[in-house]
């Protein structure tokens, strides 16, 4: 009944308890604007181990993509303001880190792919300026061995004919090249970790799978770590190694990809499940979870979810869960699994089993 | 193998007998698309948009059109409803040929035809309130028996159909701003359903929307159908929602229907490449279902300059394993019945079994999947 401790942790799957690559520890980002303050992400606690891979899952505007953005320091401030917490990576803080620092560890040490690979791509400038520019803002090296190492990089991602692709423009490509062209300029400087946010949701879904297989086939052979920031679970179940799932700002469920989809130990992450269309659902109707993402300027008091959850009760209203171990070893933000909720966790679990008899293949 | 098996012989048990009416054909329909160019911008080409399209939608089933961005299903759902004009064949709906139809005929054809769009966003007229976004169709379909001309009749029935679709009767005063995109899709689909329509085109209904709240939307679409006897034409490019939601499946690639078959004999035992290869690339969220996927090589060709033959060709797996057969750029492979009511258009649709498939992904690399095909 402690307090979780941030640090470490997060990776139940892990036994060696290594020093974690990148360890997110209480980060807080709020956006304050003309209505108020928006509390994007309110006390976010999560690492990542050298070579690992977490997925950050939720819907639009749980807080995701602002974690990203604020590990890599884009958030624009003001209207942004990182309120608290800390970044450790390899043994920095990076919210410590001058402006020039940080620009070293971004793009070098640490790359970003984006969901948009039109709009994040300059589109006067040719592909290869682009790689380049990035290798020679990172290494030591000359314009002629930046642009032969942007072409190696685009054929390490599969781009056929790499030399004549680096001259042509972001417009002349297809949405599934550019995204390759995104990977390559994200691996180009040999990252410790990359972050992709959404990187496959702008794509078709023959295009999704090559790009997946494509992530996964150079995590294993590059061992970079990977945060992947995704809204769709059946994208990190095949990517990654834990997930973290977001609500509201905050982590309301934790642990490895078979704790997390296997046995949920939070009614929100069974819901989303419940969600998932599938063939064994046919003919009956989905079951939803009620109502829809609360205002972020009007918080419900005490747990986040609990004006949608159909477990709550006055506790959960009064007070706000911490991320508590769950009896399979993940953690959950839940009161259902203090000593107080164990007599509904008995209907929750039932509730759960019949969940992932209809999720199955 | 078996139940897939059993499963198709059902399907054409039902094929056989004939037991449903069909509510809407389409025979041969062709959508291009003029490419301008030149000094005097003249047409230097065309986007083969729908290309001889003949399908059958059986009155009272959901049936889902799939494919990938630019495969044609958005301007096949706009041009049976007349949206976009048809370059050829035809479309008839309860024996009657809805492209020969003008004037009154026509609108009153309209009312019994409907669309839902994708976005719930850019499909509201951000100045309208609700009430004349809904009313509009009325309006314009009001006649002396209706009487939707008058303010408050129109109004009755608006609050009718807000109530239908889960919103409150007063919401009708708001404007579309003042709603979230779920309550957005609520709104587009009354609009749709005022008008008492017997056939709905639901454009990508849910793409735009959040999962919790797709779910939400797919149920409500359901229940829908039941209470007003609708037929759905449902195009959708998500794989797991057309398996949950339709009856029967058309796929569409470069504006062709490659196959057609009722939902479980397709996800069982598709027959045709290209079908096989989008069913792998589906993601699933069981972790424990860990099969080896088949990457399809490439990008989907220009629809101004589709591949000769069969416009699979380029990317298709089995052509490669049966060692490139000539027929496949020479010849364009027909839609043909392969058992009752499973049609694909391929020349060796008979040579994708399990095993092929298996072969196929285990040889391939997952990297060098980027190739040049067009």
């Amino acid at each position: 009944m402690t307090a979780i401790s941030p640090a470490g942790g997060a990776d139940p799957g892990a036994t060696v308890p290594d020093r974690p690559l990148l360890d997110v520890r209480g980060l807080r980002t709020y956006f304050h604007v003309m209505d108020g303050t928006v509390k994007a992400v309110d006390g976010v606690d999560f690492s990542i181990p050298p070579g690992g891979t977490v997925g950050l899952v939720g819907e639009s505007g749980c807080g995701k993509s602002v974690t990203a953005h604020s590990i890599m320091r884009l958030i624009d401030i003001p209207p942004g303001e990182i309120a608290g917490g800390e970044i450790w990576f390899d043994g920095r803080d990076l919210l410590k880190l001058s402006d020039s620092e940080m620009r070293h560890v971004r793009g070098g040490e640490i790359a970003m792919v984006f969901q948009e690979p039109m709009t994040s791509l300059n589109p006067v400038f040719t592909i290869g300026d682009q790689i380049s520019e990035a290798i020679l803002l990172h290494n030591d090296v000359n314009k002629k061995e930046a642009a032969e190492r942007a072409i190696e990089s685009l054929k390490a991602v599969g781009v056929s004919a790499p030399e004549r692709r680096v001259k042509q423009y972001p417009h002349e490509l297809s949405g599934g090249m550019r995204q390759r062209a995104m990977i390559a300029m994200a691996l180009s400087c040999n990252p410790k970790l990359v972050i992709a946010d959404e990187p496959t949701t702008a794509l078709d879904v023959t295009i999704q799978a090559q790009i997946l297989e494509l992530i996964k086939a150079l995590q294993a052979r590059t061992g970079t770590a990977l945060l992947l920031i995704t809204h769709d679970l059946a994208v990190v179940a095949e990517t990654v190694q834990t997930i973290a799932v977001m609500y509201a700002g905050r982590i309301v469920e934790a642990g490895t990809v078979d704790q997390v989809l296997l046995a949920p130990q939070h009614p929100y992450t069974q819901g989303l499940l419940n969600s998932i269309p599938g063939v064994k659902k046919r003919g009956r109707a989905l079951s939803v979870i009620k109502g829809v993402v609360p205002n972020p300027f009007r918080l419900p008091p005490g747990c986040k979810f609990q004006p949608r959850c159909p477990y709550a009760w006055e506790a959960c209203s009064a007070s706000e869960p911490e991320l508590l171990p769950a009896p399979n070893g993940a953690k959950s933000r839940c009161y259902l699994h203090s000593p107080e909720g164990a007599g509904r966790r008995e209907a929750f679990e039932k509730s759960v089993a019949a969940t992932m008899e209809s999720v199955g293949g | 193998m078996t139940d897939a098996s059993s499963r198709l012989a059902e399907t054409s048990a039902a094929a056989a007998t004939g037991a449903r009416p069909v509510l809407l054909e389409t025979l041969n329909l062709k959508k291009y698309f003029p490419i301008m160019g030149g000094l005097l911008r003249h047409q230097v080409g065309s986007v083969y948009a729908v290309d001889d399209v003949s399908l059958q939608i059986y009155k009272g089933e959901t049936f889902g059109l799939v494919g990938e961005s630019g495969c044609g299903k958005t301007t096949f759902g706009r041009t049976i409803l007349r949206l976009e004009k048809a370059t050829g064949g035809s479309v008839s709906m309860d024996g009657q040929d809805v492209l020969a139809l003008h004037g009154d005929a026509l609108k009153r054809m309209r009312r019994r035809m409907q669309v839902i769009f994708q976005d719930p966003y850019g499909s509201l007229n951000p100045r309208m309130p609700i009430s004349d976004i809904i009313g509009e169709g009325l309006l314009a379909q009001g006649d002396k028996a209706n009487g939707w001309r008058k303010r408050s009749i129109r109004d009755q029935r608006v609050g009718d159909y807000l109530e239908a679709v889960g919103l409150r009767r007063d919401y009708s005063r708001r404007y579309p701003h003042e709603f979230s995109g779920g309550q957005r899709q609520r709104i587009g689909i009354a609009r749709a359903l005022a008008l008492g329509p017997e056939f709905v085109v639901c454009d990508e209904p849910v793409s735009a929307l959040d999962v919790s709240i797709q779910s939400q939307i797919l149920n409500l679409l359901s229940d829908l159908r039941a209470e007003f006897n609708l037929t759905y034409l449902f195009i959708a490019h998500n794989l797991s929602v057309v398996q949950y939601f339709c009856e029967r499946i058309g796929v569409m690639y470069l504006g062709k229907i490659v196959e057609v078959a009722a939902t479980d004999v397709l996800y069982a035992t598709p027959q045709h490449p290209y079908s096989v290869a989008l069913l792998s690339a589906i993601p699933v969220p069981d972790p424990r279902v860990r099969t080896k996927r088949l990457v399809l090589k490439g990008d989907v060709p220009s629809p101004a300059n589709p591949p000769s033959g069969c416009r699979f060709h380029t990317r298709c797996w089995l052509r490669e394993r049966l060692g490139n057969p000539a027929e496949c750029s020479t010849t364009e492979p027909p839609l043909r019945e392969l058992a009752g009511g499973h049609l694909a258009a391929c020349h060796f649709a008979e040579q994708v079994t399990a095993q092929a498939v298996q072969e196929a992904a285990a040889t391939q690399s997952v990297i060098e999947t980027a190739v040049d095909v067009d």
